[in-house]
């Protein structure tokens, strides 16, 4: 693919990344690293019960300040106003953040309250920090949303009515410990689903306006990773070095769009999660393809590296032939993952999509979308070969 | 014949160009509420002091633009800050506004969304401030 000849971009991703199976036995050693010595572990009830908390807090020993379980699946500016609270009352210097996208975003609101004081209200609007922010370690237990080395966390604020975006370079997760062993027990569904998140990062950073040279290998190399190791892990979810190698890449991804951003997939998924609770993951694995068929035009030639990545480009096939062996690909992983295809099945009505389509308008990821989306009922066409 | 940048006059061209133009109007009908923009201080560049530059805007129709002083900047509804040379870059259109928020070049208080659904009227008022003869600080005075 060409890139334009003036091209210029900046490339920001400064999260160490431990890898290998156990390797969250050395949270204790690698908070050291970062200058923590008293550590308050963020995560919810489900990872307590799954016993994924009492190794970590074992091996932190005194240095552990005590653990803040009280995330929901959506968390909220409530939420972490308590969480700064709790650490702050316990004497914490470090943020480890043991869970998923909801529980590593309260994390992430909370480093910047313990930093600069105040409640999360005070924070609206994008990269206004002008520090680096209390060190935040983050443990993964699924392998998608890449938020272990991203800039951004979505907090739900109910009297507000609407959910923050916190955009800050200056609290991106200063550490990810990738352990193997900590996504081992997720059920297929949650790997499936959690999978084709990082799957439409990848595709995402490959279509979007500001992909670029680093962001599109990261993406494609995720891409291969994903097609090859997400079907085994749902197969077999013990095989840990499937696993480790789904987590790779949905790190990858995360590095991927956390600088060339996401399109048209996730403003849709961001709007019917917000209206009708569809779980993030399974609306962006249910959309994919069909929004990369309304792209076709535009990302033809960024399609056609995702066709290569899953070796469905032939030879003699141009850039548009190999795009639509790519979304058909995509099509047909879906359905070998036991990946939901219908938004119906989620529960979706006819009303939802309407309203949800009018919100995609005003999401941040439309602005980066190669083919423009002009209004608002070529989005619910998307929505509605959905149903 | 040029205009100072960042001058009360300067503001005054801008507002007469936004009013002047043909698409202003319709494009922003659905747009409420104040943007100020802080620039920060370059005295290399020959901004020894911090700039407050306040725009009201209602509806197609615009208020106030005056340069102002930090308490009347904070109190708009999106306040916009960032370095005098990126701010000159998003002038000359060599910097595109909402990209350099994402990555921190810009920095923006205020809800992101209704921006992003404005998207089209922020790209345009950012067009007209393109037009405007401008002599920047920096510029070679001849
Ligand atoms: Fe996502």
């Amino acid at each position: 693919m060409a890139y334009d000849s003036d091209l210029s971009f900046n490339y920001f991703g400064p999260t160490k990344i431990v890898f290998g199976a156990n390797a969250a036995r050395d949270v204790d050693i690698e908070m050291g690293t970062l200058g923590g010595t008293r550590a308050v572990v963020v995560t919810d009830q489900g990872i307590i019960k799954a016993g994924l908390v009492d190794g970590i807090t074992a091996c932190l020993g005194g240095r552990c300040a005590g653990v803040f379980s009280d995330v929901p699946q959506d968390t909220g500016v409530e939420v972490v106003n308590a969480g700064a609270e709790f650490a702050r009352k316990n004497g914490a210097d470090i943020v480890v953040s043991v869970g998923g996208g909801s529980v590593i975003d309260t994390a992430k609101g909370m480093c910047i309250l313990l930093t600069e004081g105040g409640t999360l209200r005070d924070f609206n609007g994008v990269q206004l920090l002008s520090r680096p922010q209390t060190p935040h370690m983050v443990i993964p237990t699924t392998a998608g949303t890449g938020s272990e080395v991203t800039n951004a966390a979505v907090i739900m604020d109910k009297e507000m009515g609407q959910k923050r975006l916190l955009v800050e370079n200056f609290n991106v997760p200063r550490m990810a410990i990738l352990d193997p062993k900590m996504t081992e027990k997720l059920p297929p569904l949650l790997t499936a689903s959690t999978g084709m998140d990082a799957m439409t990062h990848a595709v995402e950073a490959v279509h979007s306006i500001p992909h670029e040279p680093l962001t599109d290998g990261l993406a494609l190399h995720a891409i291969r990773l994903l097609y090859k190791y997400l079907p085994v892990c749902v197969e077999n979810g013990s095989d840990l070095h499937a696993r480790g190698q789904v987590q790779i890449a949905a790190t990858m991804a995360g590095w991927a769009f956390g600088n060339a951003m996401v399109g048209i997939v996730h403003a849709m998924a961001h709007s019917i999660g917000a209206v009708a609770h569809v779980p993030h993951g399974i609306a962006n694995g249910i959309l994919l393809p069909d929004c990369m068929e309304f792209n076709l035009e535009d990302a033809a030639d960024g399609y056609a590296m995702v066709a290569e990545a899953l070796g469905v480009r032939e030879k003699g096939m141009g850039d548009s032939d190999a795009a639509q062996a790519a979304i058909r690909a995509m099509r047909e992983f879906t359905r070998k993952i036991g990946h939901p295809q219908k938004l119906s099945e989620m529960g979706v009505g006819g009303k939802d999509i309407e309203k949800a389509a009018d919100m995609s308008l005003s999401d941040g990821s439309i602005v980066n979308n190669p083919r423009i989306v002009m209004d608002s009922a070529e989005v619910l066409e998307i929505f509605r070969k959905n149903m | 014949m040029p205009i100072k940048a960042m001058t009360q006059e300067w503001m005054d061209a801008y507002k007469a160009a936004i009013q002047a133009d043909p698409e202003y109007k319709g494009l922003a009908k659905d747009w409420e509420g104040s943007v100020s923009l802080v620039v920060n201080p370059d005295p290399a560049k020959n901004v020894p002091e911090p700039i407050y530059l306040f725009m009201d805007y209602w509806h197609g129709d615009v208020g106030d633009f005056v340069v102002c002083d930090k308490e009347k900047a904070d109190s708009a509804k999106f306040v916009m800050t960032g370095d005098y040379a990126r701010w000159k870059q998003v002038a000359y259109k060599e910097l595109d506004a909402t990209k350099a928020l994402l990555q921190g070049k810009l920095k923006m208080k205020g809800d992101l969304p209704y921006v992003v659904r404005n998207i089209k009227t922020v790209n345009k008022v950012i067009d007209i401030l393109g037009r405007v003869d401008t002599l920047w600080p920096d510029d070679d005075h001849k």
